[in-house]
């Protein structure tokens, strides 16, 4: 069965905006990411994990190398690849249920259907009771569930994550990766997921692809084989895999940090 | 008998804290001193006309049927040419904010033309159309629309990208992306934008009126002062004065409001 | 590196890729529009008389300045100088109406935004006074002053008088009344309040104020200029029209655009970037 998302050769420059002088964001990246996996991308500052998820969404450009969702290739945005903003990116202007609706009004599907189907979500992320508030009547972690059930509601056939739980606050983050989890084993979505966090990495990935620094290519990928069901912050802690893992992720990062220096 | 006065002080000072009798007090105290004022020099009629001569003016207009028309002139030209500026302006404004190179192209542009007043382009269109009723509404139109479209233009700038992006994500289009994007992302600029051009519109109609001679409230108190007949140009002066700001307070500026209020958005 | 791209980079570097890039992107419409200009008269598009001829604009300049008897022609605003004199008349104006108009606009505005009593009187007036434009205000002022340059002087001056009042006052009014307490319980009076507090923190407003009231004053001055001056560029504009002069029309409204443009964008605009960023202040009236 080939993979969801096939990435090959796939190599990036940007002109730097104040110099001109073109900066080499990434460098022959080859990965697979398969139906209903989720991987992790983790790296030092700079090591191009913002570009890849711009490229694999669409809203950038590429020129060498090729990347395909189901043996599509990757043309510009698109439902099939939903997109969670390090910031949010719900619109301000529509209530809760709007803006997780708002894939399906796109869509044009009917109404009644779209009522459903955001009732689905806003349970799934446990908003029930919040469907006609404005986000800015919203905490950050309320928003962040709110985007990620935007995305989900649009059923795209890859879900990519920038940084999404960076700008909440640590009690809530552990709350929000737990709920991920579960989204996770109920959806059976494929995720890609950028972040900073080694320890994020290793618990939400099957599979985690460490990054070098500039220009980003992919280091080494790690295996995480602990059952989803398992994945809870209470236990996971202890649990050898997880330390095996997360250990090995940090030094390579460690290692791609320092060289850096 | 204290106790009713103290009832009484009570009362008036309950009273005298609300913002209308205040403003009715002073009101009446600047009609006073305008009476006087009028009362003690040379000519008044001429030089300032007292409150009792320009309401007698008043009554008279408005008994010959002139003064509702000239001012419905006035307005109807306001809101004809305010409407299509609003109309013009908008979209134009929308869709020039959709590609950021575009926007960067029309920005310096659009900001030259809305410094360059409607009233310096009169004597050209005037060369262009004459005195005529097709000048004044030209003009208007050009004084609405520029301070409207760049206004949107700017808001629309300021939608923050990943608004845009994310809607792209989920698969709309690039009309959808306006309706439902730059449109309501805009909407404080679209309001201020559309408050600033109705604002110079109306500055514009009562010039241009009296600079191409056609009737309105604006020539009203031109040809006044040409025929001597001050109490008429103090009447036409307060009806301009009391249209603005029944317009301005009451209608746009509450609106404007209203719509930067309402999704928590700040834009000031 | 050639000698192309060390240059290019050198004007990069100088003013910022993007700046650079704004610049480039923005001077497109301007081209544009002056190639179009210039290609009407060349292909005979309109006739001259709705759109003159670029170099028809520039000798209009000449011909108003021909009989020009050098610099104290100029400065004695000779009529045979009548580009200079048209200008210097107007910009006299402004400089007249702002140094009268802005210093008692921000005493009284001061005074109303710290005083209830004051503001409850002038407030009301001061909001119908700005709701009457400007230009309403022309045909009273022709019946008091006659038409001319007391005409001309007064329009300005109430628009630029009413504007700098209500800004002076709004920020004043902004002004949190602890500074005025921090500074009174340091030993200071009335006086040090006005200079140390309220001045300095209604200083944004005010800018802001200066640069909006001469912006709407110029637009008011040549409007009067045009319906009840004698001489400014309105005046000239205005009676250019009368005459079917389009060169000279199209000479002062472009002499009008730059004048106020190059004020605004070179000099008030800095000053109020430069204030508003100096303090933190982002206080902004309406």
């Amino acid at each position: 069965m080939t993979a969801k998302l096939i990435v090959q050769g796939l190599s990036h420059h940007y002109p730097d905006e104040y110099t001109g002088v073109s900066v080499h964001a990434l460098e022959d990246i080859n990965l697979e990411v398969n139906d209903g996996e989720f991987v992790a991308v983790v790296g030092p500052s700079g090591c191009g994990k913002t570009t890849l998820l711009n490229i694999l969404a669409g809203l950038l450009p590429y020129r060498h190398g090729t990347a395909t969702v189901d043996s599509k290739i990757i043309d510009g945005p698109g439902p099939d690849r939903g997109v969670v903003f390090q910031e949010h990116a719900i619109l301000p202007w529509r209530t809760v249920a709007g803006n997780i609706g708002h894939g399906l009004e796109l869509q044009k599907v009917s109404r009644q259907e779209r009522r459903d189907r955001v009732a689905e979500f806003i349970e799934m992320v446990g908003l029930v009771g919040f469907e006609d508030s404005y986000p800015h009547e919203l905490s950050g972690g309320m928003k962040q569930r709110c985007a990620v059930a935007r995305t989900l509601c649009a059923d795209p056939e890859i879900m990519s994550m920038d940084e999404p739980f960076a700008a909440v606050d640590a009690q809530t983050r552990i709350t929000l990766q737990e709920e991920l989890i579960r989204i996770a084993i109920a959806t059976k979505k494929t995720i890609l997921f950028i972040t900073h966090a080694v320890d994020e990495a290793a618990f939400l990935g099957d599979r985690c692809f460490v990054f070098s620094r500039r220009p980003g290519r992919l280091r080494e990928t790690v295996q995480i084989n602990i059952p989803r069901e398992e994945r809870n912050w209470q236990d996971i802690a202890a649990n050898p895999e997880f330390v095996r893992a997360r250990d090995r992720i940090l030094s390579l990062v460690r290692e791609e940090v320092v060289a850096d220096e | 008998m204290s106790d009713s006065l103290n009832r009484f002080l009570a009362f008036w000072r309950h009273f005298s804290g609300a913002k209308v009798i205040n403003l009715a007090l002073i009101i009446a105290g600047l009609l006073g001193a305008w009476a006087l004022i009028s009362g003690s020099i040379d000519n008044p009629g001429r030089y300032l006309p007292s409150p009792l001569a320009v309401a007698a003016s008043s009554v008279d207009m408005l008994y010959k049927g002139l003064l509702p028309s000239y001012f419905g002139d006035t307005i109807s030209r306001l809101v004809i040419g305010s409407l299509i500026g609003l109309g013009l302006g908008i979209p134009f404004g929308l869709l020039l904010g959709l590609n950021r190179t575009v926007s960067d192209i029309f920005f310096p542009i659009m900001n030259f033309f809305q410094s360059v007043s409607g009233i310096a382009i009169f004597p050209i269109v005037v060369i262009w159309w004459g005195n005529s009723d097709k000048t004044v509404l030209a003009v208007i139109l050009y004084t609405c629309f520029f301070p409207v479209a760049f206004n949107v233009l700017s808001g629309v700038r300021e939608v923050p990208l990943r608004y845009i992006h994310s809607a792209y994500t989920l698969g709309a289009s690039k009309f959808q992306v306006i309706r439902d994007v730059l449109a309501p992302g805009a909407l404080p600029h679209i309001a201020t934008g559309s408050r600033l051009g109705i604002g110079f519109a109306s500055r514009a109609v009562i010039a241009d009126e009296m600079l191409a001679g056609r009737e309105g409230l604006g020539w009203m108190i031109f040809t006044g002062q040409d025929a001597d007949m001050t109490s008429q140009v103090i009447l036409g002066m307060l009806m301009i004065g009391l249209t603005w700001i029944v317009l301005d307070h009451y209608l746009l500026r509450p609106l404007e409001a209203d719509t930067i209020e309402r999704w928590g958005l700040v834009h000031r | 590196m050639n000698v192309l791209t060390k240059f290019s980079l050198y004007v990069q570097g100088r003013f910022g890729r993007h700046r650079l890039r704004r610049f480039l992107l923005g001077s497109i419409p301007f081209v544009f529009l002056l190639t179009l200009w210039q290609m009407n008269t060349t292909f005979e598009w309109l006739a001259p008389v709705f759109i003159p001829s670029i170099g028809g604009v520039i000798d209009a300049i000449f011909v108003l300045q021909s009989d020009c008897s050098g610099l104290v022609g100029v400065l004695s605003l000779d009529n045979s100088c009548l580009m200079t004199t048209h200008i210097l008349s107007s910009i006299g104006r402004v400089l007249l109406a702002a140094i009268i108009g802005i210093p008692l606009g921000i005493i009284f505005g001061i005074l109303a935004g710290m005083n209830r009593l004051v503001s409850s009187v002038l407030e009301p007036v001061g909001i119908f006074a700005n709701s009457i434009s400007g230009i309403a205000w022309v045909p009273l002022a022709i019946v008091w002053f006659g038409v001319g340059s007391l005409t001309t002087l007064f329009i300005m001056l109430n628009t630029v008088f009413w504007l700098m009042f209500f800004n002076a006052m709004l920020g004043t009014r902004g002004i949190a009344k602890v500074y005025e307490q921090s500074v009174l319980t340091m030993g200071g009076n009335r006086w040090n309040i006005v200079i140390q507090v309220y001045l300095p923190g209604a200083m944004p407003s005010i800018i802001t104020g200066m640069r909006m009231s001469l912006g709407f004053g110029w637009r008011a001055l040549i409007a009067a200029e045009m319906i009840g001056g004698d001489s400014g560029l309105g005046f000239m504009i205005f009676t250019a029209a009368e005459e079917f002069n389009v060169e000279q029309v199209f000479l002062g409204v472009i002499v009008i655009s730059i004048i106020y443009l190059v004020t605004d964008h070179y000099l008030l605009g800095p000053l109020e970037k430069w204030t508003t960023h100096r303090w933190g202040l982002t206080w902004k009236p309406t």
